[in-house]
C-alpha cells in the first residue's frame, strides 16, 4: 500500500504543473490519484494493511512521513471519493486552468494534511489549504465581491492559522519535538486548555465554528465552478484534525472541552440553518448548510470528549461514531450538492434561487442529483443523513448515564437544538429543491443550455448517497476499525447487535435497521403506486391547475424561496433584525416597492468592529515601521529577549 | 290612496326647477348649483371641513347633471353641476379625496364623464378573471388571486394579495364580478315594482335597500306614511342588523374553529332569520316594505315578537359573554386590521368599520329618517378599530336593536287607520334622495320618477365605499389573519355591485 | 372550552328531521306562488309581474314560471283570487318545464337528466357540494351556509362543502351568472370530477331572475342544470331538497 500512496501522491503533485498544460489532463490526474488515496483509505481503515512514505528529516523540524493508518485511512477514503468525483466532473467539464491548478493543490494540501505524521508537515498542509481557498475565492474577478469574500474568509483564516502556529510552538516547546507520535504524551499541564483553545479556534474557522461562520459560506459561493465541491472536501481536513490531535493527542480532557464544544456545535447549527434558510444564493446557501452540518458533527463531537472526560469509553464511541457517520454523509452528499448547483448554474446561468422554477423536467439529471443531495443532507430516512442524524441524537440522549449535572443539561440542550435544526432543516432543503426544480419558471431564462451527457462524478456520488443509508451496517464496521486506535476497543461489536441491526454503542438502548428501511419504504412505495396504477386504474383526466377560478399568473401565483422561508424569519424576526419596508415606486399608480433588511447580527456585532480594531491596529503599527535599519535591530534585540525570557518558563 | 299626508314633515325635493326644496323645520339636506369648473374646488372645501363623500353620480332631473352628496354636519350637502348632453368632463376628485376614486371609475365607464387626473381610470364594472395587476415588485414576492371562486361559501370578489410569504404587502379588491347592472333595470319600473328589486340588490342589507328606496320615492312625492308602517319598518330594518351582525359572529367564530361558538351563533341567527320568516313571509324580510304603507302585514302579534326577542337576547348575552372570554378566539381579533381615524375620514369610512374607530357615523343618528326620528338612539362605538372593536361594535349594536325594536313595538295610542295595501302615483314626477343604516353601513338612493314610473335610478352602495378601507388595514397582518379580517368588516360584495 | 361544550349540550337537539319527515313552514312563509284559477287569466296578469313569470295564452288560459318567480308578491297582492303564496319549503324540480304552474301544455317529453346516483350506478360515499356565486346578491350565501347550522346540520345526510372543484360531486350555483362570472363558472365544472351535478340555487340562477338581460340568463344558458331550486333566496330547506334531488336520494319533486 506504501506504493500505492506514493503514486497516488505523486500523481496529486503532478496535476498541479499539469494544469498548465491542460485543465482536463490535471483533473483526470488528479482523479487517478484520488482513487488511489481512497483504495489506500479502505484497505487502511480497515487495517488490513497500513501505508508510510517516508519524506526524510526536514531541517531542525525532524524526520517526517506521509502515513495512512486506520484513522487516516477513514479521511482518505472520504476525500478520494469525494476528490475523485469533483475531479472527474472536472474531466467532463473542464476549469480554466488558474482554478484547475489550484483544485489539484487543494486536493494535494488535504492529503497533505491527513497523511502527515508530524506537525511541521500538518501546518505546510494547512497553510497551503489556506492560501488555496484565498487564491480559488479570488480567482473570479468579474465579481468585485469575490475579492472581498475572498480577503474576508483568507484573513479569518490567518487568524486560525496563527492560532495553530501559537499551539504548535505550546506542544513543540514542551515535548521539543514536532513529530505526532511525541505530542501524544506531553506533559502540558495547565497550558493544556490554552492549547485546547487555540486548537478549536485554528479548525474552527475552517469548519464555521461559531462565530467565525460568516465567511466560509462567501468563499463556497465565490470559488468558480465545481471547485466549491473542492472547498468542501477541504472542510473535512478541519474535522480530521479535530479528531487526530484533539481528541487523540489531548487525552485526557476536562468535562468543560466536550460541554463547551456541544453548546457551540448546537449554536452553529441552528445559526448556520437560520441563516441558510433565507439565502437566495444556491452555493452560499450549501456553505450556510456546511457551517450547520459542522455544528452537528461538533455535537457528536462533544459527546465523545465528554464521555473521554467522564471515562464512559461507549460514550465516547458513541458520540465519536455518530460525529464520524455525519461527516461522512456530510462529504459526500454536500460535495453532490455544490457538483449539482454547479450543474444547474452551467445549464441555466443563474446562481440564485429566486428566478429559477420548474425545472425538474428540463433537466431531470440535475434534478436527481440534486434532489438525492438534498434528501441526504435533509435527514430524511431511508438515506445516510437520516442515520448520522439518528445517531447523533442518540449519543445525545445518552446524558443521563453521567454524574454532572451541567453535562446532563448540556447535552439535553444539544439534542432540543438538533431537533430544531433538524426541522428547519427540512423547510430549508423542501424550499431549495422545491424552488429550483417544482412548480413553474418564474421567468423566463435567457439561456437554457441542458446538459445531456451523464456526469460521471454527480453520477458516482449519487449511487453512493442513495446506498449510505443501506450499507450503514457496513459503514459501521470500517467505522469501527478507523476509530480503534482512538478509542481503544472496536465499537462496530456493540454497535451492532444483529447483523442489520444498529444501536447506539450502548445495546438495548434502541435500535434501527437503516438496511431495512431501504428495503421497506421503497418497497411499500412501489407497492402503493402498482396498486393504484395497475390494480385500480382510475380514469385520469388533465385539467388545468385550479387557482380561485383564474388561470392567470400561474407562475407568479407559486410561493417563491424567499417567500417559502419568510414565515420563519417573521417568527424569528428578532433574532433575523428583520425589517420591511415598502414604498411607492414614483410615476406608477399604486405600484411599490418592497424591500427587506435583515440585520446581519453577526457582522454588524462582531466582524465589522473586528475589521475596524484590525485596520486601526495596523495603522498604529505602520507608525513602527520607518525604514531606518537602526530601529529594526532594535526590535530585533527586544523580541530575542522576550523569547529568551520565555522559553524558560515554558520549560517549567 | 292610503297615506297620510303630512306636506310639513320632514321631506325634501328637487323642485323641477332645481331650487332647494326644504320643508318642515328639520333641515338634512342642502343643494348647492355649482359650475362643473367650479366643482372640484368647492369639493375640496367641504372635504378639508371634514365633508364625508356619499356619492357621486349623474342626475336627469331637472337637467344632465353631476352630482356630489357629501355628508356633514347632520346634512346631505348636494353640489350639483349642469353636464353637457353628452359626456362631460371635470377635474378628479380622486387627486384630493382617495373615496372618489371607486366612484369616478364607475362613473366614467357608465356615465361617460371623463374625471381628468384620476390616478387610475381604467374600467371596473366588467373585471376579466385573468387580467389582474400586482401592485408590489420585489425579487421575493408571489401574488395569490383569491377569488372570484373563494374557498368556502362566500360571495364572489376578488382578492389579488401581494405577499412576501407570509406578510400581506398589498390587497386589491375587485369587487364587480357580480355587476348586475341593477341601477339600470329600476328605469320603467313601477314604484312598486321598483321596491321589490331594490330589495334584491342586496341579501344581507334587503330591508335597508327597500327603506332607502322607500323613503326616496315618498320624499319625491313629499308623503310621509303612517307612524305604524315606520314603526314596522325599524323592526324589520333592526332585526336585518342583528341576523346580520350575528352572521359575522359565526363566520369569526368558524374562522378561529371555534365549532361550538360557531354553531351556537348559527342557531341564534337562525332563530332571527324564523322570526323574520313567521313576521314577514320572507327570511330576509322581501315584501315587507314598499313606498307609502305595508307590503306585507305583520303576520305575528307584537308581543310575540318581544316574548320571543326576550328568550332571544337571553340566549344571546351568555354566547357573547362565552365568546369574549374564550382566549383563542380573542387573541385573533385583538390588533388584527387595525385602522386609524385618518385613514376612515379619508376614505369616508362609514358603519360598524368606522364606529369602531371611533368616527361616530350612523345615519340613523346623522340624518334620522321614518320611525328614528322618535325612538332613543345611542351609537355604539370603540375606540381600537381592529377586528375585535368591529365585533364589539356589533354586539352593542344588537343590544341597541333589541332596545329599538322594544320601543317600536310599544303599544300605542290606535285609532289611526292601518294602511293597506300601497302606493301608486300614476303621473307622479319627481326626485329625492333616501336613505337608511344597512348593517353595513348607510346606503344612499337617488330616485326620480317621470309619469309615476322609475325613470332614473342610484344607489350609493355602504360595502363599496368600505372596500378600500379593508385593503388599507393590512398592516404587519399575515395570511392567517386575512379571514378574521375580511369578516370582521362583514361586507357584501353584492351590495357593491348594485 | 369546556364551557363551550357545555353550552352546546344545554341547547340540546334542534335539528329538522327532514327528510325522514316533512319540515313545515310558518304560517304566511312565502314558499311558492299557485295559480288557482289556470283558465281564468285575463292579459292584465302579465303586467303584475316584474320579472315576467306569468303568461296568459289565449283563451285565457294562465301559466306562472316559478324559475322566475321572485316570490315578490306583486300578484298576489293584486290578485288574491287567482295567486296565492303557498307555505311550503320544497321547490326544487329537476327539469324546467316542471316549474311551470297553472295552465301548461306538456307537449314535449322533457326528460330529467340523470341523478348523481344514477350516473354513479349507485351512491356509495357522501357527496361533495362546491358552492359557486355566480351572480348573486348574497342572500342565497346566508341561506346555503345556514345549511351547516344545528338546525339543518347538512352533514347527517352525508353532504359536506368542499373547497376545491377537484373533490366536488355537486356544483351548486347562485346568482344569475354576470359576465365576468360565466368564464370562471365554466372553469368549476370543468375542474370536476365525473360524475356530477349542477343545482341552479335561487330563482336568479334558474332563468336570471331580476337581473336577467341577453347576457345574463340563468346558469343553463352556461351549464346544463340538474336541479332548479326556485326561490329568492331558497330557504335552507330547500336547498337541502335540491342537492338531495340532485343525488338520486329523495325522488319528491315540487307539486305543480
Amino acid at each position: 500500500m506504501t506504493t500505492v500512496l506514493a503514486i497516488g501522491f505523486a500523481l496529486l503533485a503532478g496535476a498541479v504543473p499539469a494544469a498548465r498544460l491542460s485543465a482536463r489532463v490535471s483533473a483526470l490526474l488528479a482523479s487517478c490519484a484520488c482513487l488511489l488515496l481512497a483504495i489506500v483509505g479502505f484497505v487502511t481503515a480497515g487495517h488490513w494493511s497500513s501505508a508510510h512514505v517516508n519524506l526524510g528529516s526536514w531541517i531542525g523540524f525532524g524526520p517526517s512521513a506521509l502515513v495512512s493508518d486506520r484513522l487516516a485511512g477513514l479521511f482518505f477514503a472520504l476525500i478520494g471519493v469525494t476528490g475523485a468525483s469533483v475531479s472527474l466532473a472536472c474531466v467532463q467539464r473542464p476549469l480554466r486552468r488558474y482554478p484547475a491548478a489550484l483544485h489539484a493543490t487543494l486536493l494535494l494540501a488535504v492529503a497533505v494534511v491527513v497523511g502527515a505524521d508530524q506537525g511541521f508537515l500538518f501546518f505546510v498542509g494547512w497553510e497551503t489549504i489556506t492560501l488555496s481557498l484565498y487564491l480559488l475565492a479570488s480567482a473570479d474577478r468579474e465579481d468585485p465581491r469575490n475579492l472581498i469574500y475572498a480577503f474576508f474568509g483568507g484573513s479569518l483564516s490567518k487568524v486560525g492559522g496563527a492560532a495553530i502556529l501559537a499551539a504548535f510552538a505550546l506542544l513543540y516547546a514542551r515535548t521539543g519535538s514536532f513529530e505526532f507520535a511525541a505530542w501524544q504524551h506531553a506533559q502540558l499541564g495547565g497550558l493544556r486548555d490554552v492549547v485546547f483553545v487555540l486548537l478549536v479556534v485554528g479548525f474552527g474557522t475552517k469548519i464555521g465554528l461559531i462565530p467565525f461562520q460568516s465567511p466560509l459560506p462567501l468563499l463556497y459561493a465565490a470559488a468558480p465552478g465545481a471547485t466549491s465541491a473542492t472547498i468542501s472536501i477541504a472542510f473535512n481536513a478541519a474535522l480530521y484534525a479535530l479528531w487526530r490531535i484533539v481528541f487523540g493527542m489531548l487525552a485526557p480532557a476536562p468535562m468543560w472541552w466536550g460541554e463547551a464544544l456541544v453548546v457551540l456545535g448546537g449554536l452553529g447549527a441552528l445559526v448556520g440553518i437560520l441563516y441558510a434558510v433565507t439565502q437566495d444564493e444556491i452555493k452560499r446557501f450549501f456553505g450556510f448548510s456546511s457551517v450547520e452540518h459542522g455544528g452537528i458533527v461538533l455535537l457528536g463531537f462533544g459527546v465523545a470528549l465528554i464521555g473521554q472526560a467522564a471515562h464512559q469509553p461507549k460514550l465516547a464511541a458513541a458520540g465519536l461514531l455518530a460525529a464520524t457517520l455525519h461527516l461522512v454523509m456530510h462529504g459526500i452528499g454536500k460535495t453532490l450538492a455544490f457538483l449539482a448547483a454547479d450543474r444547474v448554474a452551467t445549464e441555466t446561468g443563474q446562481e440564485v434561487m429566486g428566478p429559477l422554477g420548474g425545472l425538474a423536467k428540463l433537466i431531470p439529471q440535475t434534478a436527481v442529483g440534486f434532489g438525492v443531495a438534498v434528501l441526504t443532507l435533509a435527514a430524511l430516512p431511508p438515506l445516510g443523513g437520516f442515520v448520522s442524524e439518528w445517531f447523533t441524537l442518540e449519543a445525545l440522549l445518552q446524558g443521563f448515564r453521567l454524574n454532572s449535572t451541567i453535562a446532563q443539561l448540556i447535552m439535553a440542550l444539544g439534542g432540543a437544538m438538533l431537533a430544531l435544526t433538524a426541522g428547519i432543516g427540512l423547510l430549508a432543503f423542501a424550499r431549495a429543491f422545491g424552488g429550483i426544480f417544482l412548480g413553474r419558471a418564474r421567468t423566463v431564462l435567457p439561456s437554457l443550455q441542458v446538459l445531456r451527457r451523464l456526469d460521471i462524478g454527480v453520477a458516482l456520488l449519487t449511487v453512493i448517497c442513495l446506498g449510505l443509508g443501506a450499507v450503514a451496517p457496513w459503514e459501521i464496521h470500517l467505522i469501527g476499525s478507523g476509530l480503534q486506535d482512538l478509542l481503544g476497543f472496536d465499537l462496530s461489536t456493540t454497535t451492532i447487535s444483529h447483523p442489520l441491526v444498529l444501536g447506539p454503542v450502548y445495546p438495548n438502548f434502541s435500535v434501527l435497521s437503516p438496511t431495512w428501511l431501504s428495503v421497506a419504504i421503497p418497497v411499500f412505495l412501489i407497492t402503493a403506486a402498482v396498486v393504484v396504477r395497475v390494480l385500480l386504474r382510475p380514469p385520469v383526466r388533465t385539467a388545468p391547475v385550479w387557482m380561485s377560478g383564474t388561470y392567470a399568473h400561474t407562475a407568479a401565483a407559486q410561493y417563491t424561496p424567499e417567500a417559502y422561508a419568510h414565515p420563519i424569519r417573521v417568527v424569528l424576526a428578532g433574532a433575523y433584525g428583520l425589517r420591511r419596508t415598502v414604498t411607492a415606486v414614483e410615476g406608477e399608480d399604486g405600484t411599490r416597492q418592497v424591500e427587506t433588511h435583515i440585520v446581519a447580527a453577526f457582522e454588524d456585532l462582531l466582524y465589522r468592529p473586528l475589521g475596524r480594531f484590525a485596520v486601526r491596529t495596523s495603522a498604529y503599527v505602520r507608525r513602527f515601521q520607518s525604514g531606518r535599519l537602526g530601529q529594526y535591530l532594535l526590535y530585533v534585540l527586544i523580541v530575542l529577549l522576550v523569547v529568551l525570557a520565555l522559553i524558560p518558563a515554558l520549560r517549567s | 290612496m292610503n297615506v297620510i299626508r303630512r306636506p310639513s314633515a320632514a321631506s325634501a325635493g328637487l323642485s323641477d326647477h332645481g331650487d332647494a326644496v326644504v320643508a318642515g323645520a328639520h333641515v338634512d339636506q342642502r343643494w348647492l348649483p355649482v359650475s362643473l369648473v367650479d366643482l372640484p374646488e368647492i369639493a375640496e372645501t367641504l372635504v378639508v371641513d371634514g365633508a364625508r363623500l356619499v356619492s357621486l353620480f349623474v342626475a336627469h332631473r331637472p337637467r344632465r347633471s353631476l352630482v356630489v352628496a357629501f355628508a356633514l354636519r347632520g346634512e346631505l350637502i348636494s353640489l350639483r353641476a349642469e353636464l353637457p348632453a353628452q359626456g362631460g368632463s371635470y377635474r378628479a376628485l380622486s387627486r384630493f379625496s382617495p373615496a372618489a376614486v371607486i366612484p369616478e371609475r364607475v362613473l366614467y365607464e357608465q356615465e361617460g364623464v371623463t374625471p381628468t387626473g384620476h390616478p387610475h381610470l381604467a374600467p371596473i364594472l366588467s373585471p376579466d378573471v385573468d387580467d389582474f395587476r400586482r401592485n408590489i415588485r420585489g425579487e421575493s414576492t408571489f401574488v395569490i388571486p383569491y377569488g372570484p371562486i373563494r374557498s368556502g361559501v362566500f360571495e364572489t370578489i376578488q382578492y389579488v394579495i401581494d405577499t412576501g410569504g407570509e406578510d400581506v404587502l398589498s390587497v386589491d379588491v375587485r369587487p364587480f364580478f357580480k355587476h348586475r347592472r341593477l341601477e339600470r333595470r329600476f328605469e320603467g319600473l313601477s314604484i312598486l315594482h321598483g321596491a321589490f328589486l331594490a330589495e334584491r340588490v342586496s341579501g344581507p342589507a334587503s330591508v335597508a335597500h327597500a327603506i332607502a328606496y322607500s323613503e326616496a320615492v315618498e320624499r319625491a312625492l313629499k308623503l310621509t306614511p303612517a307612524v305604524e308602517v315606520q314603526s314596522w319598518r325599524v323592526v324589520h330594518a333592526e332585526l336585518e342588523r342583528i341576523a346580520s351582525h350575528l352572521e359575522v359572529a359565526t363566520r369569526l367564530a368558524e374562522d378561529a374553529a371555534l365549532a361550538v361558538g360557531a354553531a351556537r351563533f348559527g342557531i341564534l341567527k337562525e332563530d332571527v332569520m324564523r322570526l323574520r320568516a313567521r313576521l314577514s313571509g320572507s327570511r330576509f324580510g322581501r315584501g315587507a316594505i314598499v313606498p307609502g304603507g305595508f307590503g306585507t302585514k305583520p303576520i305575528i302579534a307584537p308581543a310575540e315578537v318581544v316574548a320571543e326577542l326576550a328568550r332571544f337576547e337571553d340566549e344571546l348575552r351568555r354566547d357573547r359573554k362565552l365568546l369574549l372570554d374564550t382566549g383563542s378566539f380573542t387573541d385573533r381579533l385583538i390588533g388584527s386590521g387595525t385602522l386609524d381615524r385618518k385613514t376612515i375620514d379619508a376614505y369616508g369610512g362609514i358603519g360598524p368599520v368606522a364606529r369602531a374607530c371611533s368616527v361616530a357615523v350612523d345615519a340613523r343618528f346623522e340624518r334620522p329618517y321614518g320611525a328614528y326620528r322618535h325612538l332613543g338612539l345611542r351609537i355604539a362605538s370603540a375606540t381600537a378599530g381592529d377586528a375585535m372593536a368591529r365585533l364589539a361594535v356589533r354586539f352593542e349594536e344588537i343590544e341597541t336593536s333589541l332596545h329599538l325594536i322594544r320601543q317600536a313595538l310599544r303599544p300605542r295610542r290606535r285609532g289611526e287607520v292601518i294602511p293597506d295595501g300601497h302606493l301608486s302615483a300614476p303621473d307622479a314626477n319627481g326626485a329625492a334622495y333616501g336613505w337608511a343604516e344597512a348593517p353595513m353601513g348607510e346606503v344612499v338612493y337617488w330616485v326620480e320618477l317621470t309619469a309615476g314610473k322609475l325613470s332614473h335610478v342610484r344607489i350609493a352602495s355602504p360595502s363599496l365605499r368600505n372596500w378600500p378601507l379593508f385593503a388599507e388595514s393590512f398592516r404587519g397582518d399575515v395570511l392567517t389573519d386575512f379571514s378574521f379580517i375580511e369578516h370582521s368588516f362583514g361586507l357584501s360584495p353584492a351590495g357593491a355591485d348594485k | 372550552m369546556i364551557w363551550w361544550i357545555l353550552r352546546g349540550l344545554r341547547k340540546g337537539r334542534v335539528t329538522t328531521g327532514y327528510p325522514r319527515k316533512p319540515e313545515p313552514a310558518p304560517v304566511g312563509y312565502r314558499g311558492r306562488v299557485v295559480v288557482r284559477y289556470p283558465e281564468a287569466g285575463v292579459k292584465a296578469y302579465e303586467e303584475l309581474c316584474p320579472t315576467g313569470a306569468i303568461s296568459v295564452a289565449s283563451y285565457g288560459r294562465l301559466a306562472l314560471d316559478r324559475a322566475r318567480c321572485v316570490l315578490c308578491g306583486a300578484c298576489v297582492g293584486a290578485a288574491p283570487e287567482t295567486f296565492a303564496f303557498e307555505s311550503d319549503y320544497r321547490t326544487a324540480a329537476r327539469t324546467k318545464p316542471a316549474l311551470v304552474v297553472g295552465h301548461t301544455a306538456r307537449t314535449e317529453d322533457d326528460s330529467a337528466r340523470a341523478t348523481l346516483a344514477d350516473q354513479a350506478g349507485a351512491l356509495k360515499r357522501s357527496i361533495h357540494v362546491r358552492h359557486v356565486d355566480a351572480g348573486s346578491d348574497g342572500g342565497e350565501e346566508w341561506e346555503i351556509a345556514a345549511l351547516t347550522n344545528p338546525y339543518y346540520d347538512m352533514q347527517r345526510l352525508g353532504l359536506f362543502f368542499t373547497l376545491a372543484p377537484r373533490h366536488a360531486d355537486v356544483l351548486l350555483v347562485t346568482g344569475a351568472v354576470t359576465p365576468s362570472m360565466t368564464e370562471p363558472l365554466r372553469r368549476a365544472y370543468e375542474a370536476m370530477p365525473f360524475p356530477k351535478a349542477v343545482v341552479a340555487a335561487g330563482t336568479d340562477a334558474c332563468s336570471g331572475g331580476f337581473a336577467r338581460a341577453a347576457d345574463m340568463g340563468g346558469v343553463d344558458t352556461v351549464l346544463p342544470v340538474d336541479v332548479y331550486v326556485p326561490g329568492s333566496p331558497p330557504a335552507p330547506i330547500a336547498l337541502l331538497h335540491g342537492l338531495l334531488l340532485a343525488a338520486g336520494i329523495v325522488t319528491d319533486e315540487a307539486a305543480a
